[in-house]
């Protein structure tokens, strides 16, 4: 009785209660993907297709239903990849969201069957609750995690169910068979034979081997299976033969029916290895392993046959998991269900080993990309309390290193001029920032750093490099002293965080009593900036600002601020570092009082631009992984006559080598080259561009860039023209403006 | 969209035992960030028994009162790890995806974040 219509490679097709996507096409004498043994069961991958625009799909665990379109993949290939060029992985469409539910359990059974349920039943008798998965009823487990933590895939979300004991009761998968025409249309296991019939296919004329399933019409033919002979793809025979040397007997037939063993369906049980999980009934046995496979081919997913084996066997691929790797067996659909037990059995043949199952990982099942990132979220970007101002300026916002950040605010070169010529603000709460104290602050920031600390007074600050113990700069910032044994450190935005666990781990290692305290994300900074900013913070009440590399603390318009005087612009600098709750009010009263001196915010276009010029380094910019103060030309930052300090032992030891690495300035006429561009040398690449800027006042274009090649040339060509190599920095060289 | 809101409070970091030492009022609530760090929301001077303590005005942090039911359907769907049962307790870990924390207490929770993390955490959350 048809109940209702499918769409399959665009014609529709009839099926009736209770079918599958699988059922239906093989009611309609049809195969769903061309060939191979059908086990309706989910085991393998011979009925997968494209269900409403999403491939792989296995259609026997499909139920049908009105107007489902199905398209079958190509005999051959991949099935195309439909709107690749639309993908924004990113920002998926919203009707690829899959929503996550996470729910605990006390116990999670995986399978409804026999074994299943009586595991369930057991765990209940002890009071405990049970959740019962069984991909029947739309909850199909597809991978655990530890935890554990079992993943399911139902028709609308997955569900993440955080068990305390898991139970895996999936039984056992029906073996396939391996020989020449395995890959016919008219093959089909025992079960599914049953199902089939059960369901009112005809099945024309059936024979069975091996094990003859009970009710359904069909002749048992006697003999092991040799191969299976077909017309135009079907079968259309089969052979067997009672022995070896015997002779062949072929039986006519258009379907085969294949009862040849079973084999532990434990995919999920070999994921879980080491979790608190538990294999029950036919899961946990142990099934014999086929007849070993002579030809044919074992893996219908990634179409390896018996041959494939042999080939990489002989080129020394002795091991299951090389040879999955050398031949990819058992890595598509099924993931080593179907072919598995075969390559056993083929390997045990050679090596007189049975070689155990090769890695389970997740998923067990094909998922789609919106299912497994589910419920994963993008990296969070932080936001500056002042993000609405700079929207409302007009920012290009970006993502800086876990932060959104102004890029422009329109017209960068406006920008620029506003911090050399009068004043401009620069949102630089980003900074890491941290306080220290303690009875051995002195003696942690002494062995932290390649400066003298001891030595900065109260109220003073000092430029810092933070090296690794290779003496590679990870970081750079200042050590600003409050009080004897108190100091406040900043950071790069981008290596704050690694920064403070550095610092910490160092600390703590030493065992040392110093007490850590990150305000990166509890303070704001705004950076006042250009050779008026003196005046501008006059005006909000700070009358006795603090000199070059000075800090205090005072209130700049009603509001508490550490006010540190320093520069990256190379223009007079003052960073008003304050509460994040008071930073809207901070901004909006300096940009007010700034109106007729020509305030205007920059952004980190122009601030990259504005530091180059001054030859300052950008730490993961500018340096690599490798880069020692020597390298970048910082020798200067390093007090080699300090006893010790984390890196001082690399750096003794590599100083007096010879180097061939150097960050050096390079200007030359014109606009500057993409970052990244490399540098030439007599036809060859010597290095790379690290950081460039068309200098508005410089008027030619000003780099730093790394040199890899000894002799370091005093010429070089970059996109094509000659460029210098010169000392930084650009501007101001004494740094009077700075100072000013 | 949950609104969060600045939660006005002292930070201290100080040895662990000064911190064990500490007596607030009734009224404020004490997070245990870490054996050495702490937030009392709504202090505006604590006393503390160590010389080089860091004690500092915060306002870093925002967050919301949620009432058991608001946590169970706004915040545990987008939860990975497990609740402590024990009440009242801080639990710090992603909600969403981001960094926040959660003050658990017998038929309310603080849900709190770092500031700027605060639009994340809302949006995430619907």
């Amino acid at each position: 009785m048809t109940t209702g219509r499918i769409v399959v490679d665009h014609r529709p097709i009839p099926y009736e209660a209770g079918d599958s996507v699988a059922v239906a096409v093989l009611r309609a004498g049809e195969h769903p993907h061309h060939g191979g043994t059908i086990c309706l069961a989910g085991d393998c991958g011979n009925c997968v297709a494209e269900v409403d625009g999403v491939a792989y799909v296995r259609t026997c665990q499909t139920p049908a239903r009105p107007g489902l379109v199905i398209q079958r993949h190509p005999a051959l290939g991949a099935p195309p990849l439909r709107g690749a060029a639309q993908i924004d992985v990113t920002n998926p469409p919203p009707a690829r969201r899959i929503r996550v539910q996470r729910s605990e359990a006390e116990v999670v059974v995986i399978g409804a069957g026999e074994s299943g349920t009586a595991a369930a039943a057991a765990a209940r008798r002890q009071g405990r609750s049970v959740t019962v998965l069984d991909a029947r009823d739309g909850m199909e487990a597809v991978a655990i995690y530890a935890g554990p933590t079992v993943i399911v895939r139902t028709p609308d979300s997955m569900l993440h169910i955080h068990a305390h004991d898991v139970v895996v009761a999936t039984g056992a998968a029906e073996l396939h068979p391996v020989c020449p025409g395995n890959s016919l249309v008219g093959l089909v296991t025992a079960r599914a034979a049953q199902q089939l019939h059960a369901a009112g296919v005809d099945l024309g004329v059936a024979v069975a081997i091996v094990s003859v399933p009970s009710g359904v019409p069909c002749t048992s033919v006697p003999g092991r299976l040799l191969r299976i002979e077909g017309v135009d793809g079907s079968v259309s025979a089969v052979v067997t033969a009672d022995g070896e040397g015997s002779q062949e007997r072929t039986t006519a037939c258009d379907t085969v029916i294949l009862g040849l063993g079973s084999a532990a369906r434990d995919v999920l049980s070999r994921m879980a290895e080491h979790l608190p999980v538990s294999v029950v009934g036919p899961a946990a046995e142990t099934f014999p392993l086929p007849a070993v496979p002579t030809a044919g081919t074992i893996c219908r997913c990634s179409r390896v046959n018996v041959e494939d084996l042999a080939s990489v066997w002989k080129r020394g691929f002795r091991e299951l998991e090389l040879i999955k790797r050398a031949t990819f067996v058992g890595t598509g659909t099924c993931q080593g269900s179907v072919c598995l037990p075969h390559v056993r059995a083929w390997m045990a043949a050679r090596s007189r080993e049975i070689p155990e199952p090769f890695t389970a990982r997740p998923a067990s099942r094909q998922i789609t990309l919106a299912e497994a990132s589910a419920g994963v979220h993008v990296d969070a970007f932080r936001r500056t309390a002042l993000h609405d101002e700079h929207l409302a300026l007009g920012a290009r916002m970006d993502r800086f290193g876990g932060w959104w950040r102004p890029w422009h605010y329109g017209d960068h070169v406006a920008e620029y001029w506003a911090v050399r010529e009068s004043v401009s603000l620069g949102d630089v709460s980003t900074l890491g920032k941290l306080v220290v104290s303690g009875q051995d602050a002195v003696e942690a920031l002494e062995r932290l750093y390649p400066v003298r600390v001891a030595d900065i007074r109260i109220g003073r600050s000092r430029y810092a490099l933070l090296l690794d113990e290779g003496g590679h700069v990870i970081d750079d910032g200042m050590i600003c002293r409050e009080a004897e044994t108190r100091f406040v450190l900043t950071f790069t935005s981008a290596g704050a965080g690694h920064a403070e666990m550095w610092v910490r781990d160092w600390i703590d290692t030493w065992s040392l009593r110093v007490h850590v305290l990150d305000q990166t994300m509890s303070l704001a900074a705004i950076n006042v900036t250009g050779p008026l900013a003196g005046q501008l913070l006059e005006r909000v009440g700070l009358s006795s600002p603090p000199r070059y590399l000075q800090h205090l603390r005072a209130d700049v318009d009603g509001v508490p601020c550490h006010v540190m005087r320093l520069s990256f612009t190379g223009e007079t600098s003052f960073e008003l570092h304050h509460a994040v709750d008071r930073s809207v009010e901070l901004w909006r009263a300096l940009m007010a009082h700034g109106r007729d001196l020509g305030i205007a915010p920059h952004g980190l276009q122009a601030l990259q631009g504005l530091r180059l010029e001054k030859g300052h380094v950008i730490v993961g910019q500018d340096t690599e992984l490798d880069s020692t103060p020597r390298r970048l030309g910082m020798e200067w930052a390093v007090k080699m006559d300090k006893a010790d300090f984390v890196g001082r032992s690399a750096l003794a030891r590599t100083g007096g080598l010879p180097d061939h690495r150097r960050l050096v300035g390079l200007t030359m006429p014109g606009s500057a080259p993409t970052e990244g561009s490399p540098i030439w040398s007599k036809g060859e690449i010597v290095g790379q561009v690290a950081s460039s800027f068309t200098s508005p006042l410089l008027r030619q274009a000003v780099m730093l860039g790394w040199l890899k090649r000894t002799p370091f040339p005093d010429r070089v060509d970059v996109d094509g023209r000659k460029a210098s190599v010169v000392r930084p920095p650009f501007y101001d060289p004494e740094g009077a403006r700075a100072r000013a | 969209m949950l609104a969060l809101e600045t939660l006005a409070g002292l930070r201290i970091v100080a040895s662990p035992e000064a911190l064990d030492g500490v007596k607030s009022s009734d009224e404020t609530i004490a997070l245990r960030l870490a054996p050495d760090d702490a937030l009392f929301l709504d202090a505006t001077e604590i006393q503390v028994t160590d010389d080089h303590a860091i004690a500092v005005p915060e306002s870093g942090f925002v967050g919301v009162w949620l009432t058991s039911a608001q946590l169970v359907e706004r915040v545990m769907p987008h939860i990975e790890w497990s609740m402590p049962e024990e009440r009242p307790a801080l639990a710090q870990g992603l909600v969403a995806g981001v960094p926040a924390k959660l003050w658990l207490d017998d038929d309310r929770a603080l849900l709190l974040c770092a500031a700027p993390y605060a639009h994340e955490l809302t949006e995430r959350l619907g």
